[in-house]
């Protein structure tokens, strides 16, 4: 049986990014994907209405098209088919958070660690932006910025009222055609695939073209269920056909962990393995979000324009860290990346009959949704593990989260909700809801990355510290979440793993 | 030059390989779904229909029963025990003779109920709570068809389009 340098489970930002570094350095590498092949350009409801189908839930895939049908066997590119593409680099203070406020963990590396992977990764892959020379959200090299929506705009004037300063929003996806994609078309529908690849997923923009190497194989279908190991080493993988249950195996001299937080911490759980230090699971920090629902006064009334861009064209970054504030760390907020197909808070306008109907289509164009997102401090309530007696389709235990929200993200979450009606409010918006309570996103932690093996679970070049040619590649490994959407520091992570890997395979280290 | 080539190689990949709806309007005709009664009875469903119909009615539009909204709440409670139950034993306390009231006799009966549920009186079993899941299943329905989100809200998205226009910078001549 043929053992591979390197095997990959996963194929998200993550795996996907790592495959095609490590493919371009001449390492012979397997990605073990749990679902099946998914073409882009065909297997999502991309441009389907909600009429289409009789609930009025528009399905992810098209009919008979398999796929996403689990955590476990998305399929290849993992989430990043669906991601809205919003890419951020992370800021020193991001890295250092208990250094700056004296809450949760620093990262064991700083920005200037990972600055040349996140040049690397917006270089080869196309970002967005403008240089809008913030301290805290480091500029990149970027395509030529989006211009804002006319709700943007509003909002970003309103804001400047109270000081705080909007800015255009940083996405990986095409502004321009570039790397032999096409540029964005604005059909608004990100999040249910993007058929012409003008957003970056996975995939498309780093698997497929890395299999031109000819050092790059994908085996689909291919759930994961155990990382095998003997004499304090990875050897390889098993796992079980998604489809037909069958078992099957790969070996490799390094393995990488990289299927999405919550089932990265579940399978190394599975097999027994990276828990020296207890902390396998812990330190658990997904981001939190609000959601405010308004209206902005000065478009009530107007005529429908369609403004579905790419979604959100503009961004709140974190203002309070350098603001008096009864807490640690911060909040920022996406918003308006709602979509106008889905009307969904049509039922809490009051009354009924023609004043309804012209009260819902008055407000249509006016609709904006506020997300902020704060940062959450691991606490020792919020964890991850298997549950001891649910299996999933596969048999395999069923990953659990255990959330609870401390004080300290409580007052984020006031704030934030305080700070994210005060800016509707001086931008003119009329408030529909504002929500009561946090709500999880972004899966964060769980295999926090340190310097001291006693306390943490991998490196800082994310190897878990007891077995040398194991290693973990996604969010999983963040001791901080920061404010900030996580992949492009996931793909910047993913980039500098693979240099290490590579390097050290070259050096007949692993 | 380049980035041109790239272009027009690109459109013609788009061309090929995408179908943009609105670009093909009368597809949305055709994929629209044929409903079929699934859990409301006869009577239920020409009750929800015109209460749902007072909640939505046409104006210069068409209104929730032109746009399927009964059968939409139909497959939503025949797919939903707790709210079979609500609509089961709620319905008939709008009276036997509902349907043949007036419309204005019909509203002084549906306004309070509009009120009380806009204000959250929704005590479980209540005809306000009932009210309440007919109007929200009514504008969910409504303005998820085609009617409702194309027609009424002129919804005119999912498109392929050239480029991003700035604010400010639209074309005034509509």
């Amino acid at each position: 049986m043929k053992t591979y340098d390197v095997c990959i489970v996963g194929s998200g930002a993550g795996g996907g990014t790592l495959s095609a570094h490590l493919a371009r350095r001449g390492v012979d590498v397997v990605v073990v994907e749990g679902g099946p092949k998914v073409n882009t350009r065909t297997a999502f409801n991309t441009h389907a209405m909600p009429f289409q189908f009789e609930n009025r839930h528009i399905p992810t895939m098209k009919p008979g098209v398999p796929g996403f049908d689990s955590e476990r066997s998305r399929g290849v590119g993992g989430k990043t088919m669906l991601w809205n593409a919003v890419a951020w680099r992370y800021s020193h203070r991001d890295f250092k958070g208990y250094s700056h406020d004296g809450a949760g963990f620093d990262w064991p590396i700083d920005y200037p660690d990972l600055k040349p992977w996140y040049d690397a990764i917006e270089n080869e892959v196309g970002v967005c932006g403008n240089k809008d020379g913030l301290e805290d959200l480091p500029d990149g090299n970027f395509l030529p910025p989006v211009p804002m929506k006319c709700s943007d705009e509003i909002i970003k004037r309103g804001a400047a009222k109270l000081g705080i300063k909007i800015i255009q929003v940083r996405k990986a996806t095409l502004s321009i055609p570039k790397f032999h994609r096409p540029a964005c078309h604005f059909c608004g529908n990100c999040m249910s695939g993007c058929d012409v690849v003008a957003k970056y997923n996975s995939a498309d923009c780093h698997m497929i073209p890395a299999l031109a190497t000819g050092k790059l194989e994908i085996l689909h279908d291919s759930v994961v269920r155990r990382v095998a190991t003997a004499n304090g080493k990875a050897t390889g993988v098993e796992f079980v056909n998604r489809v037909t249950g069958a078992e099957g195996s790969v070996n490799a001299r390094v393995v990488v962990v990289a299927c999405a937080c919550v089932q990265s911490v579940a399978l190394l759980m599975m097999s027994g393995i990276a828990n020296e230090s207890g902390h396998l699971g812990k330190d658990f920090i997904p981001h939190f979000t609000g959601g405010i629902q308004a209206f902005l006064e000065p478009l009530i009334g107007a005529k429908t324009t369609n403004d579905e861009g790419f979604l959100d064209h503009a961004y709140l970054p974190s203002f309070m860290h350098n603001r008096k504030r009864d807490y640690a760390r911060s909040f920022a907020a996406q918003f308006n990346y709602q979509n106008r197909r889905a009307v969904g808070w049509a039922r809490s306008i009051s009354g009924m009959g023609a004043d309804l109907k012209r009260s819902v289509k008055d407000r249509y164009p006016a609709f904006v949704l506020f997300s902020p997102y704060g940062e959450m401090l691991p606490n020792e309530d919020s964890f991850i593990d298997l549950d001891p007696t649910e299996k999933d389709q596969f048999g395999l235990p069923a990953a659990r989260r255990h959330v609870v929200w401390g004080d300290n993200d409580m007052k984020i979450f006031h704030d934030m909700n305080y700070w994210s009606t005060a800016i509707l409010k001086a931008s003119g918006a009329e408030i529909l809801s504002v929500s009561p309570t946090p709500a999880t996103n972004h899966e964060i932690g769980g295999a926090r990355m340190g310097s001291d093996p006693r306390t943490s679970v991998v490196n800082a070049q994310c190897q878990v510290h007891e077995i040398p040619n194991l290693y973990v590649v996604d969010a999983s490994v963040f001791p901080s979440s920061s404010e900030k959407n996580p992949t492009l520091t996931i793909m910047a992570l993913a980039a500098r793993a693979a240099d290490n890997i590579a390097t050290r395979l070259k050096a007949r280290e692993i | 030059m380049e980035t041109r080539r790239e272009n027009l190689r690109i459109l013609a990949a788009i061309s090929a390989t995408c179908a943009f709806p609105f670009s093909a309007d009368e597809l949305f005709g055709q994929q629209q779904v044929q409903p079929t009664a699934k859990f409301l009875t006869e009577d239920e469903l020409k009750l929800v229909s015109r209460i749902s119909d007072l909640i939505i009615p046409t104006t210069d539009t068409p209104g929730a029963i032109a746009a399927g909204v009964p059968q939409y709440i139909d497959a939503v409670v025949a797919g939903n025990a707790t709210m079979q139950k609500h609509f089961r034993a709620g319905l008939p306390l709008f009276g036997p003779d509902f349907l043949k009231k007036s419309e204005s006799d019909q509203l002084t009966i549906l306004k309070p109920l509009c009120e009380d549920s806009d204000a959250g009186r929704t005590p479980a079993g209540s005809l306000a709570a009932l009210f309440h899941d007919i109007k929200n299943l009514t504008c969910d329905g409504y303005y998820t068809s085609k009617i409702g989100l194309v027609q009424e809200l002129g919804y005119n998205g999912n498109m392929a389009m050239g480029g991003f226009t700035a604010c400010g910078d639209e074309v005034h001549e509509h």
